[in-house]
């Protein structure tokens, strides 16, 4: 049944053609081709920022595509908007279920349908009772758990008649046996000719229900086609960048010799909200990469340890000393910093000037009533030039800057209070290559100082280049530790994915 | 059983039984309140704010706010007086007040939602610039001499002791409630309010939604204009004058969420009796009414916060739960082939 290439404008139940979205200058879909027929499971996965979201929320009519075309059965639609979608019977699950938390399950699924009250309930149970599932239909969404959210999400669809499914990493919060419920619902909907996009992070989930896999990478799909007609391997490596730039990746550093260093920050089987049993250390002057997926519970760690969230229970050593469940000016004092994910929501005073926001952190240090403002200016020029910061003086306004420059400076801020650990989440995210090759000069810098550096990134090549050891998070736990020579796109590719087989290493050099 | 159980759910007994325990208290100390005359007196003087409430209900259940209704009901009492003092019908004088809550309650709507200025901001501008035109439409003067008949009909009872006025806000709160809780259109407001990006999602048209509910809010604080003046008999330029505080306080404590989503008109009703009988309330404990806004604020104050503390506990368990389902359960993960 399934096609692979493309043909003409084909009999597929939902055909895309040609499908480009730009954010401003950052192009995120470069023309994305794909059909996708009735009965077909089509599991799309790919790193973060890979397109896949974006592309959903093209075909649901969330967002406008800038060129292309989708086809319904061979008919050119125009999703202006979610209701067009809908109308169309396509329904996406969103990754946090979007329900009305006040409503009950059974308003949050009729919501929207002027059918009579009886008709509509008779059909909801049908439903239900066709896929097997009890949910008391009175209940408060608020009171359901995200897989009973989830089923009620496909509910919704269904009795919308929808015979296009989106599925949003439906997995990602859904425990063992949750998820076999799922898998069994897909299986029936397959059968009844429903046509499903799947998108996951997990490739074992892949070979388990896909019927088809596409790989999204850098807004493009690199590789598509018939499930069985792919090895777990050919996946990892459509995952990866392409050759020519592996080879460039070179690591001049030599190895750290660990045995004469005392770690500086040592984390014992620490658990917390969205991750488990975590243990690690990190020494001075070294760089300890964290790669892992989206949602597999870094970003938690990482401000759980700078005081941010509730520990449950473990320990976290700075320099000996218990710094465990400390509040973030505590954690701060004493010498660890973080540098968050999402500089716009946690990192920058927008509407500040340059200056302040380099100088704002060290402001606590100086204890006077009155602000120093040489020390001020002098510290911000001394990063701003060891940076490269490009600005225009001082007094240019932080939102006005680069992606770039802004976290160059959100970094200098982390360095004037003199860290001995720093935690960077995703220091690249969103930066040019200019930037980003200034930023890991930066890191490097640092490293050679003795600071502790914990790198957090989803960006693999970036980790690759510059971790002195590196562990994998997968679903809240350290699945694997790699040593220098390990580090390699392969093989952390595979352990973020769950898919990691010792033995199967690929060393440098090979 | 299960009808219990709902009733024993529904926070708008919690008001009610709020209600009750402050009538028992007061009636306690000064058994003269609980007179039957005097708890219709207090029923039937709650007409103003039960309107004014339910109104703007539409408006906190998709998630936004509305203080402009107090001018609202200040400009549509002085043009409504004013034609009915100069001989106009009751028909054009009722249509010209009904307008007057639409064209405002439209310029709020399309400020929120097409112009994104935040609601306490569009709404408060607006309510400026109502007020100020009721001193300009007005001269500054008190609108006075408006004709017996109109006067009267505030007076007129059915059975003896209940108004008119209060049996029309029963059944109007009533039918609103039907109608938010029953119709396709209706339960959109509460959906707007409690998840916009879930509304979105399935289509329900967000801002329409919205301008509706401004609308509806600017006509129920119309037609809380007109009972106004009925019962009033004269408009000064600061009629209605802190009315938008009562309302909000009224639907707060009658369990109508100030982040969207939650509670019914019912509440709200029930809310605002007890936020109308306050300075009745404070006369029969001997205490000087001056003190009615004062509590108002207070009662508003208290039960926002305790409110949004439950909600954020909520989120931020249901935050947690999410995280841990993440987890693996068991140990040396990633083997799951």
């Amino acid at each position: 049944m399934g096609t692979i290439g493309e043909p003409p404008i084909s009999n597929g139940m939902i055909s895309i053609r040609g499908i480009c979205k730009c954010f401003s200058s950052n192009s995120v879909l470069k023309g994305i081709d794909l059909d996708v027929h009735s009965g077909e499971v089509i599991a799309l996965i790919g790193g973060n920022g890979a397109g896949k979201s974006t592309l959903m929320k093209i075909i649901m009519g969330i967002y406008q595509p800038d060129g292309g075309t989708i086809y319904l059965n061979g008919e050119k639609v125009n999703m202006s908007k979610p209701s067009v979608a809908l109308a169309h019977g396509i329904y996406l699950v969103p990754q946090e279920p979007m329900l009305f938390p006040n409503m009950s399950v059974e308003e949050n699924i009729a919501i929207g349908f002027t059918d009579k009250k009886k008709e509509l309930h008779t059909r909801i149970v049908d439903i239900m009772s066709q896929l097997g599932w009890e949910i008391r239909l009175d209940r408060k969404a608020n009171t359901l758990s995200i897989a009973e959210q989830q089923l009620v999400e496909i509910v919704r669809g269904l009795l919308r008649n929808a015979n296009i499914l989106i599925l949003d990493e439906p997995t990602s919060s859904l425990t063992f046996n949750e998820i076999k419920s799922l898998f069994q619902l897909i299986e029936d909907l397959k059968k009844k000719g429903i046509c499903i996009f799947y998108i996951t992070h997990r490739l074992t989930e892949v070979f388990e229900i896909a019927t088809h896999v596409a790989i999204m990478r850098d807004g493009m799909i690199t590789l598509k086609g018939l499930v069985t007609n792919f090895t777990k391997e050919d996946l990892i490596k459509g995952l990866l960048p392409s050759e020519a730039k592996i080879k460039n990746t070179e690591k001049s550093e030599d190895e750290i010799e660990y045995s004469k260093l005392e770690p500086v920050l040592e984390v014992k089987s620490l658990s917390g909200y969205g991750f488990r049993d975590i243990d690690l250390e990190v020494y001075p002057g070294e760089i300890l990469g964290v790669a892992g997926v989206v949602g597999a519970g870094r970003t938690e760690f990482a401000t759980t340890v700078f005081g941010m969230d509730e520990v449950k229970s473990g320990n976290v050593l700075l320099d000996g000393k218990d710094i465990t469940g400390l509040s973030t000016r505590q954690v701060l004092d004493k010498g660890l910093n973080y540098v968050p994910e999402d500089r716009y929501l946690n990192g920058i005073f927008k509407t500040g000037e340059v200056g302040i926001n380099i100088s704002s952190a060290f402001l606590r240090n100086s204890s006077k009533f009155f602000l120093n403002t040489n020390a001020e200016k002098n510290l911000a020029d001394k990063y701003i030039k060891d940076f490269r910061i490009k600005v225009t003086g001082q007094d240019q306004i932080m939102g006005s800057l680069s992606g770039g420059n802004q976290q160059k400076a959100v970094i200098a801020r982390v360095l004037s209070t003199s860290p001995k650990v720093v935690i960077l989440d995703e220091p690249t995210r969103g930066i040019d290559a200019g930037a980003r090759c200034d930023v890991y000069a930066i890191i490097n810098q640092l490293k050679k100082q003795g600071v502790a550096v914990l790198l957090i990134s989803s960006d693999f090549e970036e980790i690759v280049e510059l971790s002195d050891r590196v562990v994998t998070m997968y679903q809240g736990r350290i699945n694997h530790r790699f040593n220098k020579k390990k580090i390699t796109l392969d093989n952390l590719t595979a352990a973020s994915f769950g898919v990691y087989e010792e033995g199967n290493d690929h060393e440098i050099g090979e | 059983m299960k009808l219990v159980n709902r009733i024993f759910k529904a926070r708008e007994i919690s008001s009610l039984a709020f209600l009750i325990a402050m009538f028992l208290i007061v009636g306690a100390v000064n058994p003269a309140f609980l007179q039957t005359k005097n708890l219709f007196l207090t029923f039937n003087g709650s007409v103003v704010y039960i309107l004014m409430a339910v109104g703007i209900a539409f408006v906190i259940l998709s998630g936004e706010i509305d203080v402009s209704i107090g001018a609202t009901l200040g400009l549509s009492a002085a043009v409504s007086a004013t034609l009915l003092r100069n001989g106009s019908s009751w028909g054009i004088a009722i249509a010209a007040a009904v307008a007057v809550g639409v064209i405002i309650g439209v310029i709020n709507g399309i400020g929120v939602t097409v112009f994104k200025v935040p609601s306490i901001i569009m709404t408060l501008g607006v309510n400026g610039v109502v007020r100020g035109s009721i001193y300009v439409y007005t001269n500054g003067k008190w609108v006075e001499n408006v004709p017996f008949d109109f006067k009267s009909l505030s007076q007129a009872t059915f059975m003896g002791t209940l108004t008119y006025f209060l049996l029309g806000v029963i059944v109007l709160t009533a039918v609103v409630h039907l109608i938010l809780s029953k119709t396709k259109r209706g339960k959109y407001f509460a959906a707007v309010g409690d998840n916009v990006s879930g509304a979105t999602l399935i289509g329900i048209p967000v801002e329409g939604t919205k301008v509706a509910a401004y609308i509806t809010s600017g006509i129920f604080a119309a037609l809380a204009g007109l009972m106004y003046v009925s019962r009033v008999g004269f408009v000064t330029p600061t009629a209605g004058n802190g009315y938008e505080m009562k309302a909000i306080a009224a639907c707060v404590l009658g369990g109508i969420s100030l982040t969207g989503g939650v509670g019914t008109v019912i509440g709200a009703a029930i809310g605002s009796v007890i936020m109308s009988s306050i300075s009745r309330v404070l006369v029969f404990l001997q205490f000087s009414s001056d003190y009615d806004n004062t509590i108002t604020g207070i009662l508003l104050i208290v039960i926002v916060v305790a409110d949004s503390l439950i909600q954020r506990r909520l989120a931020e368990k249901a935050r947690r739960k999410r995280l841990s389902a993440r987890t693996l359960e068991e140990v040396g993960g990633g083997s799951n082939e």
